[in-house]
């Protein structure tokens, strides 16, 4: 701005002002805004401003056949992305009638534990960075490579695997791929002290996350929040084991749940989800050798697939919540709608601007990160 | 240094006095400043592999000319003055930052008669100038007519207010055990052995005295003045090119400041670890040297890199909190011992 052009800003007699975190700020997730004003530094309202990294997904898709949306999709959610081609394909197989193969699920399962250790340990980094420390975030990056390289050697993508398609997977594992898993497995939970050590047995963040940003069990159910965050609040709601898809009925794990509905609770809670990931993948590895038979189930030429009429709702847990497709066919080769129940979008709009009002400056950006928030995912 | 005297002999007398002292102030100086700019690289390489990485490793062999590069880097970049800023106080505070950093160094002793200025009211100036360096960072705050600057300067204004009492209090225990105010006879007042330094008698006072020190210097975890997770650079925020140079190079001159400090109070500067020890203590390595002062100091800094390293930051009203009920009664307790101690010639320290 040039001098000549610049006002000094008038402040309302209330002692009262604004500041802007994001959309380029060092303590908000992705490319996303919060407005937030101030009295002294006590946060008396804020408002969140997304939109930075609308692609407009939902309309795309109705522009595209069944099949290439599977490319669409993970760009959805870039930390998690392996829900976003589960759940749709769950929605398509439904919509056709599609039987998937049983190997195929044990796969999927496999690839979406793993996708949620990697973002549960993206999320850990990313909360302790948000109160300066920033190794636990190395640390987790760290880590998560090791699960992009799996996913690397499986699908040829580590971030976007474009891996499961409607029917099944594109791929079978390569020779030694489940005692690749079973190492990485072993490197992870390893490490589980190293970061008790440095952040969740660590005084001074555990006083930092007790009592910040709480959300009662009414406000979470009132709000739709779900996934960790309501876990944390003391309900154990969790589709995998309600309302479970694929073969998670034949899985054992359990629920973890918190009671307070803190900032604190919310990271314990993930803490333990990732203790069960873990769980459940050594079962997987154990599990999947017996199962043989093919990985993809056929589908008609994909170029020329029309879905019959009609509409479906399918949904996963990602590591945000509940995640949920909501396809329409008018039985052509492409969706008529899509609707993405990003879990995100529930907790990071209205949820955050209410837990962030009346908390300190310094506590607005452990919110937003101890929520989980996935901008992409909002603005989708 | 006697050479030098006579190559200056034949000056008058007071400019002889004078270029001596500018020269052992160059003496001082140059080598500080190279230790700061070998203290980035040393944070930068020793948190790179606490946390997995590698550290710079482009300029120069394992990245030594770094610190060089950012330096150039700095100075060549422009110096933007924001609209609406003060513009003599928001070219005046980087100043107001970095000279009492760099004056605190003149009665700072390295090795026996090796002071810049023998003063016997040496840890009253210490005291006054280590409290100068936060009107830089306030005044900066100020003149960058910026809300996040403003913020981080109110922060660091009560910040070192509630820090810079239990401080006191630590360095008035020294000064009780020592009886001097001199650095060089505080020192010497812990001679004996390792066991006469007064880390041991006066241990809940070291330990305050250089959190104390982490939090005057705003370092992490008691960076609120920067804090870049809310205030994205706090006080500096507006500075780029030289003056944010100058902000960088003070906060690290207070760090080896503060560094030296403890080392100098608590564990006796220049002595030796070994001595009072039979066969060790004869040789070389009993007696007393500059490089143990350096030792002490390095592991000092160490502290400095690993707190950052692995401690979040403290909300502000932790800080106050631990400020005001922790460690003001801690040192208030151990300064009553502390006297206890020496009015009752307790052995070995004041016997």
């Amino acid at each position: 701005m040039r001098p000549e052009n610049y006002q000094a800003v008038s402040h309302p007699p209330s002692h009262e002002y604004e500041v802007f975190f994001g959309p380029n700020h060092p303590g908000i997730e992705g490319n996303y805004a919060l407005k937030v004003r101030l009295h002294g530094d006590e946060v008396t309202a804020a408002r969140a401003d997304g939109g930075y990294l609308h692609r407009g997904f939902e309309k795309l898709m109705e522009g595209r056949l069944w099949i290439q949306n599977i490319a669409l999709v993970p760009r959805i959610c870039v930390p998690d992305p392996v829900p976003m081609e589960v759940c749709y394909s769950l929605a398509i197989e439904a919509l056709g009638g599609l039987e998937v193969p049983e190997r195929a699920q044990w796969i999927r399962v496999m690839q979406l534990e793993l996708s949620r250790i990697a973002a549960h340990l993206f999320t850990f980094g990313g909360n302790a960075a948000t109160t300066g420390m920033y190794t636990p975030m190395f640390w987790g990056i760290a880590d998560r490579d090791l699960i992009l390289d799996l996913f690397e050697e499986l699908s040829g993508g580590r971030v976007y695997h474009i891996y499961n398609i409607p029917g099944g997977v594109r791929r079978d594992l390569p020779e030694g791929y489940l005692k690749r898993v079973s190492d990485t497995l072993d490197y992870i939970e390893s490490r589980l002290p190293d970061y008790d050590n440095l952040m969740f047995t660590n005084q001074v963040f555990v006083r930092r996350a007790t009592g910040v940003g709480i959300m009662t069990q009414e406000q979470a159910l009132d709000w739709g929040v779900t996934g960790p965050n309501l876990r944390a609040t003391g309900l154990p709601f969790d589709v995998r084991r309600d309302d479970p898809y694929l073969i998670y009925d034949q899985l054992e794990f359990d629920v973890p749940v918190e009671e307070a509905g803190d900032a604190w609770a919310r990271t314990l809670v993930r803490r333990a989800e990732l203790k069960q990931s873990l769980r459940i993948l050594r079962q997987v590895v154990a599990r999947l050798p017996e199962i043989d038979g093919p990985i993809r189930a056929p589908i008609p030429n994909p170029l020329a697939w029309n879905l019959p009429l009609g509409d479906v709702y399918t949904r996963v847990e990602s590591s945000k919540g509940e995640l949920a497709y909501y396809v329409v066919s008018n039985g052509g080769d492409k969706p008529w709608r899509v609707h993405v129940r990003g879990p995100s979008a529930m907790h990071a709009v209205q949820v955050l601007e209410h837990l962030v009002t009346g908390a300190r400056i310094e506590d607005v950006a452990q919110i937003m990160f101890s929520l989980d928030a996935c901008p992409p995912e909002v603005d989708r | 240094m006697e050479m030098i005297q006579a190559a200056l002999g034949w000056l008058p007398m007071w400019l002889q006095v004078l270029m001596m002292i500018v020269l052992k102030i160059v003496v001082i100086l140059i080598p500080l400043m190279l230790s700061v700019a070998y203290l980035t690289y040393a944070e930068r390489k020793v948190i790179g592999y606490i946390q997995v990485r590698i550290g710079p490793n482009r300029v120069g062999p394992i990245g030594l000319l770094q610190p060089i590069a950012d330096a150039v880097k700095l100075i060549f970049k422009e110096i933007i003055v924001p609209a609406g800023s003060d513009k003599l106080l928001f070219l005046l505070a980087p100043i107001l930052a970095m000279a009492p950093a760099l004056a605190a160094w003149a009665v700072v002793p390295f090795q026996p008669g090796m002071v810049l200025a023998d003063v016997n009211a040496g840890l009253l100036y210490i005291l006054a100038l280590t409290s100068m360096g936060v009107y830089g960072i306030i005044i900066a705050g100020w003149a960058s007519n910026s809300k996040y600057a403003f913020i981080g300067a109110i922060r660091s204004a009560a910040q070192v207010v509630s820090y810079e009492i239990a401080m006191g209090f630590a360095l008035v225990g020294v000064l009780v055990a020592a009886g001097s105010l001199n650095l060089g006879q505080i020192v010497l007042a812990q001679s004996g052995s390792i066991l006469h330094w007064f880390w041991l008698p006066l241990l809940p006072l070291m330990v305050v005295y250089f959190i104390s020190g982490v939090a005057e210097t705003n370092r992490a975890p008691f960076d609120l003045a920067e804090g870049e997770s809310e205030i994205v650079a706090g006080f500096h925020v507006e500075y780029s090119g030289t003056p944010f140079a100058v902000f960088f190079l003070a906060e690290y001159a207070n760090m080896i400041l503060i560094a030296t400090l403890s080392a100098v109070l608590f564990l006796g500067g220049w002595l030796s670890p070994f001595q009072g020890i039979p066969g060790l203590a004869e040789g070389a390595l009993g007696a007393p040297s500059m490089l143990w002062l350096f030792i002490k100091v390095a592991f000092f800094l160490f502290l400095f890199l690993w707190f950052r390293a692995t401690f979040p930051r403290y909300r502000y009203d932790q800080v106050m909190r631990l400020g005001w009920k922790v460690f003001i009664p801690i040192t208030i307790v151990w300064l009553l011992v502390v006297a206890g101690m020496v009015v009752g010639e307790l052995p070995p320290w004041f016997a």
